[in-house]
């Protein structure tokens, strides 16, 4: 009994001091959050086009005085920056911030008008609450400035030099990176305007998956070469059509196609090219008269894979398309062009394949056979197998993430170690001034893309096509395809890929990568309507003239345009039944 | 006995040049030489990797095979001819091939049509050039 009353005494008691122990303990963990809290401020940087904008910087003017400033009339520092999705998040460590009254977010970015954001009342009382907030979108107005100028007429100048062969593609890719960075670093010191990027972003543009993986490439193809298999490939294709050039173009047409889907189209034209006019000499006909069918062949062909052209790997790096991708939604497309270029060449030759020539002395007919026997038949069985292995990586390498610059690489030194174990070899096959013209156009076509030339382009052809994507593909396959008639159709996919890619994000329906696949249709498809549209035409021609065929800027135009139109609109046919 | 140098490189407008040169031999009784250059300035065109020495092997069979064409002609009209293939410059070439063979006669083709890469003018000019420079006489035929 005493008992019971002892516990009904002590019972509230102990529960009083329970609840003010707990409620101590409960004061004490919140003093102690609220002192160690830190709110954010979490939001997003875009343009007008609702693109996100990297790298703004993020400052703060908290109760009036610049946030984080040695002294008030210092300019605030940047608390954050705009990562490449556009988001940044500003951390508010409570202790230092104390009674928020008034807040202002400053964002500022070279090339665009710096914006302040006011907080309103509401978002100040969270933010004393300690609460943490989501800032609507900031939206940052472009300014062209000095250095969007520069950086313009830069990448306009290099297209013309290159156009007008006034300069080595190299040469003039390096001579805008030298404008460029000299403009930023020189200029940039006198006016802020003549800024356009820091070179640590300048390297941000360069793709290092598609350097590999044409380095990768030139090796192989660099080992391969030497083989002899073109020139054995160009005397078979004489031997099977057994006289009958309608026959021989066809297979000629085929092979050149396929080399060019496979390894690349400049090298199979180079090598094929002197085979091919001695073959045509042989038969008596001229030689122009299988040499434009074939390099217009190759140029259509190449499209067919991802290595097959520069502009494809371009494209397949940028919008993260795999072997497989190409494979499976291009290269039926392509297939479906080569069949109507294959029969367009046929109609427009007839009266050349008709004619018959003499008879080939026995001493030019063994010159013949000699050049087109296969050089080093133990290297090219070894260069053939790894070759092999590779298509089979680039293929089922998807499903491992083994990424095709890899593949590349993995087979270039294979073929190095195996084939050709020499260092001095190794360094031969590299072609540096290569990989050079490819480093220094990321840097000039992320220059216009900083400076906001891109999106420029992107909004103008936004407004032409709206949000209807058969518009989009047509506008961008046509156009890509006569643009890269008269200018180099690598530095113009290049700077396509930014445009192409906001296109794919905005427009409806365009997610399935169809514009990327349109590109590189018009793109490499186009270099067939002019002589100087492809590297291919060129060193074609070179050869041809030094056998005396000269061929001209009209005969070839005569002939690559009707080929462009019909490949082209069968390409663009594919894309709207593939997709 | 003369030599006579015949710059050639093959296709319809080389052909009359090289008759030309042949017929110039057997009426001189000279002897008679055609002139192959490998030039693969045309690899600056392009932006992509290529092996000049591949480049150059295949366009040395090329040559070869265009050179023996040509000494094939030659051999159906009752002349004897040998050929020279060089690497470099056409122009520089020839006048070096002029010197080191010690031709006395050099037979250039008339520019015709879309298949020359000279115009008259100049090649008129650079026949001037040889004759001062190796005392070779130059024909325009």
């Amino acid at each position: 009994m005493k008992q019971n009353v002892i516990l009904r005494r002590l019972l509230p008691a102990l529960l009083s001091l329970g609840l003010a122990l707990a409620l101590w303990y409960g004061l004490s963990l919140t003093v102690a959050y609220t002192e160690g809290r830190q709110v954010s401020l979490t939001g997003r940087v875009i343009d007008r086009h609702g693109e996100p904008v990297r790298g703004a910087k993020v400052s703060l003017v908290l109760n009036g005085h610049p946030f984080g400033a040695g002294a008030a009339n210092e300019p605030a520092p940047p608390l954050a920056e705009s990562q490449r999705d556009g988001t940044f998040v500003v951390d508010l460590p409570a202790e230092e911030v104390g009674a928020i009254e008034a807040l202002v977010l400053e964002i500022s970015r070279p090339h665009f008008k710096s914006l302040q954001w006011e907080a309103g009342d509401d978002e100040i009382a969270r933010l004393n609450r300690g609460e943490s907030l989501r800032l609507p979108d900031m939206e940052l107005s472009r300014r062209m400035t000095v250095g969007f100028w520069v950086a313009t007429l830069t990448f306009v100048a290099i297209l013309v030099l290159i156009a007008l062969e006034k300069l080595h593609n190299t040469m003039a890719a390096l001579l805008g990176v030298a404008i460029i960075l000299g403009t930023t670093f020189v200029g940039g010191a006198v006016s802020p305007d003549l800024f356009i990027f820091d070179f640590e972003r300048a390297l941000e543009y360069v793709d290092f998956n598609v350097i590999f993986l044409v380095m990768g490439m030139m090796i192989v193809i660099g080992v391969i070469e030497e083989t002899g298999i073109f020139q054995w490939l160009a005397y078979q294709s004489y031997r099977l059509s057994g006289g009958r050039a309608w026959l021989l173009v066809t297979i000629l047409m085929l092979i050149t196609s396929v080399a060019s889907a496979l390894l690349d189209n400049v090298t199979t034209m180079l090598l094929m090219t002197p085979m091919t006019i001695q073959i045509a000499l042989a038969m008596g006909i001229t030689p122009l008269s299988l040499l434009i069918p074939e390099v217009l062949a190759s140029n259509v062909g190449g499209i067919s894979t991802l290595i097959g052209t520069p502009t494809n790997i371009l494209i397949g790096s940028y919008a993260g398309l795999s072997f497989n991708d190409f494979l499976t939604k291009l290269t039926p497309g392509v297939l479906l062009a080569q069949v109507a270029l294959t029969v367009y060449v046929l109609i427009r030759y007839r009266k050349q394949f008709l004619v018959r020539g003499g008879e080939l002395s026995e001493a030019l007919l063994n010159r013949l056979r000699e050049s087109g026997r296969i050089t080093r038949p133990a290297k090219l069985r070894k260069a053939g197998l790894i070759f092999g292995v590779m298509l089979l990586l680039f293929i089922l390498g998807e499903r491992v993430h083994l990424v095709p610059a890899v593949t590349a690489i993995l087979g270039a030194v294979a073929m190095l170690l195996w084939v050709t174990p020499d260092i001095e070899s190794m360094l031969k096959v590299v072609d540096w001034t290569t990989l050079m013209f490819f480093i220094s156009l990321f840097i000039v076509v992320g220059s216009i893309q900083e400076v906001g030339l891109i999106s420029i382009i992107t909004g103008v052809i936004g407004r032409l096509v709206g949000s209807n994507l058969t518009m989009a593909i047509l506008v961008l396959v046509w156009s890509a395809a006569i643009l890269s008639g008269v200018i180099a159709n690598i530095p113009f996919t290049a700077a396509m890929l930014p445009v192409v890619g906001s296109l794919t994000r905005t427009i409806p329906g365009a997610s399935n990568q169809v514009l990327f696949y349109g590109l590189s249709i018009g793109s490499a498809m186009g270099g067939n309507s002019s002589l100087i549209g492809a590297s291919a035409n060129l060193v074609t021609a070179g050869i041809a003239e030094r056998a005396g065929y000269r061929i001209t800027y009209v005969e070839f135009f005569k002939i690559g345009m009707p080929a462009m139109i019909i490949t082209v609109a069968i390409g663009t046919l594919w894309l709207f039944i593939r997709f | 006995m003369g030599k006579i140098l015949c710059a050639t490189r093959g296709g319809e407008a080389s052909y009359r040049t090289q008759d030309a040169a042949i017929a110039l031999a057997r009426e001189r009784g000279d002897e008679l030489l055609f002139l192959y250059v490998v030039d693969i300035a045309f690899l600056n065109k392009t932006e992509r990797a290529v092996r000049p020495d591949v480049v150059t092997a295949e366009m040395e069979k090329m040559g070869e095979f265009l050179l023996a064409m040509a000494q094939e002609r030659a051999q159906k009209q009752g002349v004897v001819a040998g050929y020279i293939l060089r690497h470099g410059d056409l122009g520089e070439e020839l006048k070096a091939a002029v010197r080191d063979q010690h031709a006395t006669a050099v037979v250039l083709g008339k520019p015709a049509g879309d298949e020359s890469v000279f115009a008259l003018e100049s090649l008129q000019a650079f026949a001037a050039e040889i004759e001062a420079e190796t005392g070779g006489q130059v024909y325009i035929l």
